[in-house]
């Protein structure tokens, strides 16, 4: 009797713990990593605001990898070896190209510099502190000709993470003043809860109107003490 | 003797199976209803509409608890495990609408009924066509609200077997086409439902109008506020984005079909002479004439648990759940004040110093009536039962307040009197209120409504002579025409304005009456879509008060000696549960297509920012 039963449960243990061949897959191990750039400098957006796709063909099940964006334009996937077509999506600081994909081709741990065409670039930018105001010097670029500025703000944050969604205090620039490829000034005095600090983040965003989301300049710490 | 037994029972065998009887063995099945029976029989029809009518969608409709707390009127105080509504971003498949599978099904009764219903009377038949064409307009509305321009299938589609499915693919038709479909059906059917004007359940001549309404205003601010985007979202086939220049005869479609259904036989509910408590029950009881279609619940048969999931704390009648929707401060406010002044409250003075008020309820004095009927706040009562919601005590030390609520709720202070309320509110807390509000709007007041066993049967009302009067207000404004106004005041008085209370209109004051009037009714979404003003509103921001759901906790005042000891001042948080601003992108104002439909149909174009 005792034998019957470890000779079952023997058999039942060896059916019902066997793996399977076919459900069973390793963890991608190779990695896509890369940056989004324009003119050969990344370009920075909102933490997990903006995304790529990757699309593989040649499998029946066919759907999108989002890939998300961290601040400074940088982005990583984990993936298996293989051909991957890159898009860059709408409702982004750079004009949509959906049809236009990158093909890439993923083996081992691949890099990749994503190209856009960003509706504005920020370039020449730099902050100064006198007294309670932080003056942000930047100039504006118009790259793609039919694009219309929305806003152009300036950021104050407690945090490293200081955009649109996240910061402490937000500055509107004149829009109507804004000359392309001129130097341009936005000036914001410390708030209260930002004064005391020994240091904060600041940042420059511009928004077309052909998007939701900013372009932004690298973010750049400033001590206050 | 064995072999007599067998020849006998072979011989009966084969002599008594001459009977020639054969219907004796042609049975009616007990499990399937043949075609024949179902399109034949007014009674299983009316059963199969029934499951049609159960079937009509809705995005934060339906008694949607969840739905409700996705955007600015309110967030989630519920069970943790749905803190989620409190912290996400509306993804690109936000309000995803695809139902083709229903549309299938109205197509095969329609097809059906023209062509196995041999036994109903013409009248009978033109009845059921016209409702099954109803729903299936009510669906394409909800489809082409949330898509976009979307395939407009009106006949089964059938597979020949061929090896080509093309003929199967229909592509995407124009946004417009889509409105225009709906337009063309309702003034098609409208006089063939004539036969249900009694009824509030099935669609009748009203609720067609009703949709041809709302749909109709739909396309005209579209085709509005789309082209006055400073990059008005389309598409180049045009499956998304209206011209401008149809926005006209919209409004004029709107507004005749609202002012036909003003001059039908309904009128504003005004049967209880209080008027916050008349709106509460203009949607609680099923009296009146105010609404002109809705989806009914009745107890034992068909009922929901809108009561369970929101009932006020201290009043729960069954265990968990209770408490889940806490509508939001910014809700609160754009309540006006009832001699026309906006309806921020007045917390602190001009120089940051509170405000002590007598009672808990003094605050909210002199409000919108809207107001009461919508939103439980403190000093008020629920099913005639005292409401006890108050944060805590306010204790004069130092030369400031310092604000204290007790560990548990319902607790006394030290002076042996209220602490926090058994209503709360309390930061952080599950099934209590978060903002210090709670909602009564359809929250049943019926005996043992927020009980799992019995649950709510009150109604859902899917179109109601409000809204006609605001639609027919907002279509003639946009078409310059002055008659807006009256509807406007009428809707006012009913709240407690008095007459006349507004000498001409705005966008803006349209648009807070909406909001107001129309709070929970699945409304304010989509206006904020239509209206191109989502993004603008909800921006995602952290510092926004329209994007970030804010509380009101009110604290009695411990100052012996002063003048304030025992009143009660009140201050603004932002409940520590509501982690994530709404954030309302471009790509939200039309939803993601779903990819198993883009790869089953390459003739499908993809929605923009997709």
């Amino acid at each position: 009797m005792k034998l019957k039963f470890l000779m079952i449960l023997t058999a039942t243990a060896s059916v019902f713990l066997a793996g399977c061949g076919y459900d069973n897959f390793n963890a991608p191990e190779s990695s896509l990593s890369g940056r989004v750039v324009y003119d050969g400098k990344p370009v920075g957006v909102r933490n997990s605001g903006p995304q790529l796709e990757l699309w593989q063909d040649g499998y029946p099940l066919r759907t999108k990898i989002p890939v998300y964006l961290n601040q400074d334009g940088t982005f990583s996937a984990s993936l298996f070896d293989g051909r991957y077509k890159l898009v860059r999506m709408g409702d982004s600081p750079w004009l949509q190209q959906a049809s236009d994909t990158i093909i890439v081709n993923v083996k081992g741990n691949t890099s990749v510099d994503v190209p856009v065409t960003p509706y504005f670039t920020i370039t020449g930018n730099s902050f100064q502190k006198s007294g309670n105001t932080i003056s942000a010097r930047f100039v504006v670029n118009k790259i793609v000709p039919s694009a219309n500025v929305e806003f152009v703000r300036l950021y104050l944050g407690k945090s490293i993470l200081t955009d649109q969604v996240q910061r402490e205090l937000r500055v509107d620039g004149n829009v109507g003043t804004l000359v392309f490829g001129q130097q341009s000034i936005i000036e914001g005095e410390l708030p209260d809860n930002l004064k005391n600090l020994d240091y904060i983040y600041a940042r420059i965003g511009i928004k077309s109107t052909a998007s939701s989301e900013y372009l932004y300049t690298e973010i750049q710490k400033i001590a206050l003490k | 003797m064995k072999k007599f037994y067998i020849s006998i029972a072979l011989l009966a065998c084969l002599s008594m199976n001459s009977c020639k009887h054969n219907e004796w063995f042609e049975r009616d099945p007990k499990s399937m209803i043949t075609d024949d029976q179902l399109w034949n029989s007014p009674t299983l029809l009316t059963s199969l509409m029934a499951n049609y009518y159960n079937r009509l969608p809705a995005l934060h409709g339906l008694f949607n608890t969840g739905g409700m707390t996705e955007i600015d009127d309110a967030m989630w105080s519920g069970h943790r495990d749905q803190n989620w509504h409190n912290d996400f971003q509306f993804g690109d498949d936000y309000g995803r609408y695809w139902d083709y599978g229903f549309i299938r099904d109205i197509n095969l009764s329609l097809e059906n009924i023209e062509k196995l219903s041999v036994k109903l009377t013409s009248a009978q038949k033109r009845l059921f066509i016209a409702e099954l064409r109803y729903i299936r307009a009510f669906v394409y509305f909800e489809m082409v609200k949330r898509m976009g321009g979307i395939p407009l299938v009106t006949t089964q589609l059938v597979y020949d077997f061929s090896g080509d499915p093309t003929p199967l693919q229909v592509p995407r038709a124009k946004e417009y086409e889509v409105y225009d479909f709906i337009f063309q059906e309702m003034e098609a059917i409208k006089e063939d439902l004539k036969d249900n004007n009694a009824s509030k359940t099935r669609a009748n001549k009203y609720a067609a109008l009703a949709l041809e309404s709302r749909a109709m205003l739909y396309a005209a601010s579209i085709a509005k506020y789309n082209n006055l985007m400073s990059s008005p979202i389309s598409t180049p086939g045009g499956e998304v984005g209206i011209p401008a220049a149809m926005a006209n005869s919209y409004y004029t479609k709107s507004l005749n079909a609202s002012k036909e259904i003003i001059s039908g036989p309904y009128a504003l509910f005004n049967e209880n002479a209080d008027k916050g408590a008349n709106f509460y029950d203009m949607l609680n009881k099923k009296t009146g004439s105010e609404v002109i279609f809705a989806k009914d619940f009745a107890t034992g048969l068909k009922v929901h648990r809108f009561a369970y999931d929101n009932i006020i704390k201290s009043m729960t009648e069954d265990n968990e759940s209770s408490s889940t929707i806490s509508p939001s401060l910014s809700l609160v406010e754009s309540f006006d004040y009832l001699d026309g002044s906006k309806g921020s409250l007045r917390n602190k003075d001009a120089s940051g110093n509170y405000i002590a008020y007598t009672n808990v309820q003094d605050i909210f004095a002199h409000k919108d009536a809207r107001l009461y009927g919508t939103v439980i706040y403190p000093g008020t009562a629920f099913k005639n039962n005292p409401v006890r919601i108050q944060a805590g005590v306010a204790v004069w030390t130092n030369g400031r307040y310092q604000l204290t609520s007790s560990p548990e709720l319902g607790k006394n202070y030290d002076d042996g009197q209220v602490w926090t309320g058994f209503d709360g509110p309390k930061d952080d807390a599950t099934d209590v209120s978060n903002t210090g509000f709670y909602i009564r709007k359809m929250v049943s007041d019926a005996p043992a409504a927020s009980t799992r066993g019995t649950s709510a049967a009150n109604w859902w009302p899917w179109f109601r002579l409000g809204e006609i009067y605001l639609n027919a207000a907002e279509a003639s404004f946009e078409l310059g025409q002055g008659e807006g106004l009256g509807y406007i005041n009428s809707l006012r008085q009913r709240a407690g304005f008095p007459a006349n209370s507004l000498s001409s209109l705005t966008m803006d004051i349209i648009r807070n009456e909406r909001r107001v009037e129309l709070a929970f009714e699945d409304h304010r979404y989509f206006d904020l879509k239509r209206w191109r003003m989502a993004h603008l509103v909800w921006d995602g921001s952290e510092n926004d008060p329209n994007a970030v759901v804010w509380g009101l906790y009110g604290y009695r005042v411990i100052r012996p000696g002063h003048a304030d000891n025992g009143k009660f001042i009140y201050e603004r948080i932002r409940p520590s549960r509501f982690r994530r601003a709404r954030f309302f992108r471009l790509a939200n104002y039309y939803s993601s297509i779903d990819q198993t439909v883009l790869n089953n149909n390459p003739k499908i174009v993809r929605n923009p920012f997709q």
